[in-house]
């Protein structure tokens, strides 16, 4: 018998990345000699990693203004402002991606209405979650709305692409046979193909508000008091355990909701 | 009662999930009522306006935009590419099936208990190491290697492969360790050795799936390295930065829709790689 050779697409992929990663290296004038670490650079590196089983559970600096809250508190805090963010944002994003998961769905219809809301959604997708905050913190001044807008968009594209493409694949009899009872298509959407997608669409919108928490929490680095903006701080005061300290939030509350969202899960797809 | 109401009261319900609901609702509106986001405000008619006027039509610098969208791609690419062989190096010994005294061996002699517990200590480490990388935001690892390194390309370009090899060395031992063990067991009943089973058992019966995964990671990595520039290192992010330091709003109008443009390349590049893999053999 004969075998089928275990390359072909799959090793042309892989030939084809080969090259592609040699072309990179080569276009950006890299050398390994640039990786010998700079003066200084690999005790910034062992400082940091020192610190990882010793996270601060009091300021490092040596002068700490009165009135300051402890180190854990205002942790806290940053994770507070880091989940109002994420929930705030993704609330919006869930909004515009169901509107948008309807006219993206191939069961909709398709033709210009089709085209055009996959293009929006494309658009809105391939832009990075700070590039937009960077538009709209030049449009409107440095609110938090800007930070929740700037998670909103990206994640209401992937949301609509996600909830389409779910919609399509969701089984079609119950759909078909409200069709044929004379259901309207609003009717059938509503009653035969999103409730067989449901499921599936909660389970992602929750997995993506895990990475919202992630996104917002770099969105600090523009200033706004999440997570990000005091591991930024601290690093750049080479205040390690305090990185750490954060660090270990954002872990727990990473952790937190993909705990949940499993255990939810399991209830449902299982 | 008619049937409908029948199904209506039996219909599947849990505590959990209506509880769940009942939180993330609760989440959602703490943060739109306490947490002074200041939507309104944000739509100030005359500052969006000056905006507008500010930002549009984007302006061009074609030398530039197309270098920085040449290396950013570059960076992202060259990362992936470490990234995989970096994931690939951490997935067998991370893989529970595979890093076992007796792998894919019918059940004979009882091993040793050092045997036991030192290939215990080789995949506990391995997913500890895969752990370790990935749950450390590529933010910090960036922060890290541009510490050490100074500023060229290599931070970018590192901290995307070694947060990458984290994720797809834990996607890639999940791959071996769900592989049917049928095959593997009778190639190895028939004499194969370990690095026999490796190479012509698994390596063929999961590539289509590390191929996705690969795929998968170097559409974020494209996302990501759009960004990583702002750190300083030469690319889209790095002159989005500095036109938005400058106030030249049309010009940082212009970079963002170059990087949405390889992002979106990058993104039909990868569904026809997807395409090609499914369809193989």
């Amino acid at each position: 018998m004969k075998r089928p050779l275990p390359i072909g697409a799959r090793g042309g992929v892989l030939i084809a990345t080969a090259i592609a990663g040699i072309v990179a290296f080569v276009a950006l004038g890299l050398s390994p000699s640039q990786l010998v670490p700079q003066r200084g650079g690999l005790e910034v590196v062992r400082d940091f990693f020192a610190r990882a089983l010793s996270p601060a559970l009091s300021y490092e600096s040596t002068f700490v203004p009165e009135g300051t809250q402890p180190i854990v508190v205002k942790a806290l805090g940053a994770a507070l402002q880091t989940v109002v963010f994420a929930a705030a944002g993704m609330s919006l994003a869930l909004v515009l991606g169901a509107a948008l998961s309807v006219p993206a769905s191939q069961a909709w219809g398709g033709g210009v209405l089709y085209g055009a809301t996959r293009t929006l959604i494309a658009l809105m997708r391939s832009v990075h979650e700070l590039l937009w905050a960077v538009l709209f913190l030049a449009a409107f001044g440095f609110t938090p709305f800007a930070a929740v807008a700037a998670i909103a968009i990206p994640y209401g594209g992937t949301l609509a692409k996600i909830f389409s493409e779910m919609i399509d694949e969701a089984p079609r009899g119950a759909a078909l046979a409200l069709a044929g009872a004379g259901a309207s298509r609003t009717q059938m959407f509503a009653f035969g193909l999103v409730p067989r997608a449901l499921p599936d669409m909660s389970a992602y919108a929750f997995y993506r508000f895990e990475c919202a928490v992630r996104a917002s929490a770099v969105l600090g680095f523009f200033g706004f008091e999440t997570l990000g903006y005091y591991i930024r701080a601290s690093f750049e005061n080479l205040h390690y355990g305090e990185v750490w300290t954060y660090l270990y939030t954002l872990f727990a509350l990473v952790v937190a909701i993909d705990l949940w969202s499993g255990a939810l899960r399991r209830r449902f797809i299982a | 009662m008619t049937e409908v109401e029948r199904l209506w009261r039996d219909r599947p319900r849990s505590r959990f999930l209506r509880w769940s609901v009942a939180v993330l609702a609760a989440i959602a509106t703490y943060a739109w009522i306490f947490g002074d986001l200041r939507a309104a405000d944000s739509f100030a008619p005359e500052r969006v306006g000056r905006f507008v006027r500010e930002v549009l039509p984007p302006a061009p610098d074609w030398g530039r935009g197309l270098a920085g969208m040449g290396a950013t791609l570059a960076m992202a690419v060259l990362a992936i590419c470490l990234a995989g062989l970096g994931g690939l190096a951490l997935t067998l010994p991370g893989a529970r099936t595979f890093a076992t005294p007796e792998a894919y061996l019918p059940h004979g002699d009882e091993p040793s208990r050092a045997r036991r517990l030192s290939w215990g200590a080789v995949v506990y480490g391995t997913r500890a190491l895969q752990l370790f990388l990935r749950a450390i935001p590529e933010y910090v690892w960036a922060y890290l290697f541009v510490a050490m390194l100074g500023p060229t390309a290599w931070p970018a370009v590192l901290a995307l492969a070694v947060h990458n090899a984290g994720i797809l060395g834990k996607l890639g031992s999940e791959t071996v360790e769900n592989l049917e063990p049928a095959t593997l067991r009778s190639l190895r009943a028939m004499g194969a050795s370990r690095a026999q089973v490796a190479v012509a058992g698994i390596w063929p019966a999961s590539l289509g799936r590390f191929l996705l995964y690969f795929v998968y990671r170097f559409e974020t990595c494209v996302r990501d390295a759009t960004v990583l520039g702002m750190l300083g290192i030469v690319s889209l992010g790095y002159w989005i930065a500095d036109a938005r330091a400058k106030r030249f709003y049309d010009e940082m109008l212009f970079y963002v829709l170059l990087a949405a443009a390889i992002v979106l390349a990058a993104d039909v590049g990868s569904a026809w790689a997807r395409r090609a893999v499914r369809s193989a053999p």
